[in-house]
């Protein structure tokens, strides 16, 4: 018997090694969130959002031939431990990119790492607008994508000229508030009342009593997620307050946990679970099938994570590499279509967005009866461009 | 009138929160600071309670006898040995707290839970619609207070509970099983708190954390109000006034910080509060 059939297998084993070899290292994709602290109701859907992304894109042979990986950590929602979570991240983990969705405090407090470390950022999350960085892109929205389906659908529809304004006494609250009277205002109407009641606090009592004089055509509210949401909302019900009522800060989750109280409310945002796409209903199914009994509601804050992750994979296969500055240039130039459509990060490191006007049904499901298409974020950045 | 109403009213809702640390601070001589958890407990009675399919009502005895058991087994395990180290007992409820908000967390998780409507709707007075639940909840203060007092004044445990505020060495000299009273008394205590659990979920999100807020401002009026309920009484009046005064006429940023702003004032100036009148 000759040795020659042993050595060919040998050697069919060794070429066939080595591509597996090489593929043994992964591109790393870090997911700062906060899984405690305010966020940690939002987190676990965005894990499992870029779960599925990462199984599906390694499913059809990764990115360049390798597969991606996950590193998940914890910033506790604020400023403190992203700064811990993004220099554990880039520094001892080596993640070739950050992507994720985050609390304001903690994107400015990862900053400074993401641009000493030289790595991409994609932030995930809606958020307050006009952050900017080399390396920092976003395909959430700002208010300047969010708010004018409401105020014109307000107009036009409910023939609205006066608005009253209440909000969570912080910088998103205010922000979005800002920006809606100023909005408001540009249309012509008239902001009849504008109050805050600090993040804690749950007697909103005199506030609706000063709602109910002003007697406004329209009510636009900006909370703090959660609790103050559902508080307020509870008493201006409580208070018999039936006006066409625009919540900025309400999600489907938080909506069915106000039961009742949220039918009729108007929302905005760039997802919806009712989106009647082939893309978004491939999606929930695969969700469905992946997680099943334990899957956390998709959102307007995990399906941008899942759509970022496919941004980054065209991102890098048009760079033909990882490197940070090729991917930079490849970043805005690239399209991804998921759940919300097709979309880029083309305007000043911002995303045009197709926005939804929902509005809360009776059993808590959120009707579309609007859809903006390509909104403009406006100039985010002007000098980035 | 819109005023007075909202002003009536949320002396109510104070009162009602309150009320059950006033108990357990006027016998037991400590602060219960596990009183938010207890306000939480009441409203994941409620919760359960929607769950069940139960009439939403139902929750309201159902949190008094859950809050007053467990009330009663926190006393005899935790609370007991600490009566005379009132700095360790604050400690001790603090953590007993933060622990019960931790398994509530564990078995619901924390996410703001739906409840029951009470009762919905609006009354229409002088031409506008006030919250009827509101209303019933200035209904349900008067009733506890009025049944509070008859316990007070009228019952042989009222009596015992007295004796032990005036002066405990002797009420257990002259044959009180003080530690009975003790039991009892928090046991109360706990109920009241829980059953104002159920009675706030109108008003508030029901989450693992809810109780904090209202914990700050109910010591604050105990406080001010030492161990009288006719002082209680006064002190959330006063202060629920002020905080719908300034929220309506200054701030409602300001409003919210009236009653921790007084309630210092008031002791400044007056080291036994309300309760000398």
């Amino acid at each position: 018997m000759s040795t020659r059939p042993l050595v060919g297998a040998l050697a069919a084993l060794v070429l066939t090694a080595s591509p597996v070899l090489a593929a043994e290292k992964p591109i790393v994709i870090g997911v700062p969130v906060g899984l405690s602290g305010a966020n940690s109701v939002v987190a676990p859907s965005v894990v499992q959002a870029a779960e599925l992304a990462v199984e599906e894109i390694n499913a059809g042979g990764g990115v360049l031939g390798r597969k991606l990986a996950l590193e998940v950590a914890d910033d506790a929602s604020g400023a403190a431990g992203a700064q811990k979570a993004f220099d554990a991240l880039i520094y001892q983990k080596k993640v070739d990119v950050i992507i994720a969705m985050e609390t304001s405090a903690a994107r400015n407090a990862g900053l400074p790492a993401v641009t000493k470390g030289r790595v991409p950022y994609i932030y995930t999350s809606f958020y307050e607008g006009h952050s900017c960085n080399k390396n920092l892109f976003v395909n959430g929205w700002v208010p300047e994508q969010q708010v004018p389906p409401v105020i014109d659908a307000f107009a036009k529809d409910k023939n609205a000229k006066t608005y009253f304004l209440i909000g969570s006494d912080y910088a998103f609250g205010r922000g979005m508030l800002a920006f809606t009277r100023a909005y408001i205002e540009k249309t012509g109407a008239k902001v009849v009342g504008e109050e805050y009641l600090p993040m804690d606090g749950s007697d909103w009592t005199a506030i609706i009593s000063k709602l109910k004089e002003a007697k406004p055509d329209a009510l636009v509210t900006s909370t703090a997620g959660g609790a103050p949401n559902v508080t307020l909302t509870k008493q201006l019900r409580g208070a018999g307050v039936t006006l066409p009522y625009a919540n900025l800060a309400v999600d489907e989750g938080t909506a069915k946990s106000m039961g009742k109280d949220a039918d009729g409310i108007y929302l905005s945002a760039s997802y919806v679970t009712g989106i009647d796409s082939p893309q978004n209903k491939a999606f929930l199914a695969a969700m469905e099938k992946k997680f099943g009994a334990g899957l956390r509601t998709p959102n307007d804050l995990s399906v941008p994570e899942y759509e970022a992750i496919y941004l980054y994979k065209a991102a890098v296969e048009k760079a033909g590499s990882t490197e940070t500055a090729k991917v930079l240039a490849a970043l805005p130039t690239v399209t991804a279509t998921g759940p919300r459509g097709t979309i880029g990060m083309s305007k000043q490191h911002h995303a045009p967005l197709t926005m939804y006007l929902g509005q809360v049904q009776g059993d808590g499901s959120v009707k579309v009866v609007g859809t903006f298409k390509d909104v403009d974020p406006g100039e985010q950045c002007p000098k980035l461009d | 009138m819109l005023l007075l109403l909202d002003i009536l009213t949320t002396a109510a809702i104070l009162f009602v929160v309150a009320i059950g640390l006033l108990a357990v601070f006027g016998v037991l001589k400590i602060i219960n600071f596990a009183h938010g958890a207890w306000l939480t407990i009441g409203a994941y009675c409620a919760v359960v309670t929607g769950k069940l399919g139960l009439n939403p009502w139902a929750a309201l005895p159902i949190a008094f006898v859950v809050g007053a058991a467990l009330g009663g087994l926190a006393e005899y395990v935790i609370i007991r040995p600490l009566y005379r180290r009132p700095l360790d007992a604050i400690l001790a409820t603090w953590g007993l707290g933060i622990v019960v908000g931790q398994l509530i967390t564990l078995a619901f998780g924390r996410d703001v839970q739906l409840t029951p409507n009470l009762l919905s709707g609006t009354v229409e007075i002088l031409g506008t619609g006030y919250s009827a639940y509101r209303l019933v909840a200035l209904v349900a203060a008067l009733v506890i207070g009025a049944v509070f007092a008859l316990v007070i004044e009228r019952t042989r445990l009222g009596l015992s509970a007295r004796a032990v505020i005036m002066n405990e060495t002797l009420a257990r000299s002259l044959g009180l099983d003080t530690a009975r009273v003790r039991l009892v008394v928090f046991m109360i205590g706990a109920g009241l708190a829980a059953l104002a659990g159920v009675l706030l979920t109108p008003l508030t999100s029901v989450d693992p954390t809810m109780g904090v807020g209202w914990l700050i401002g109910a010591f604050m009026l105990v406080m001010v109000a030492d161990t009288s309920f006719l002082a209680l009484a006064a002190a959330c009046l006063v202060f629920g006034a002020a905080q719908v005064l300034v929220s309506t006429f200054v701030s409602p940023v300001l409003g919210s910080i009236a009653v921790a702003v007084l309630a210092a004032l008031v002791l400044r100036i007056s080291p036994k509060g309300f309760s000398r009148a």
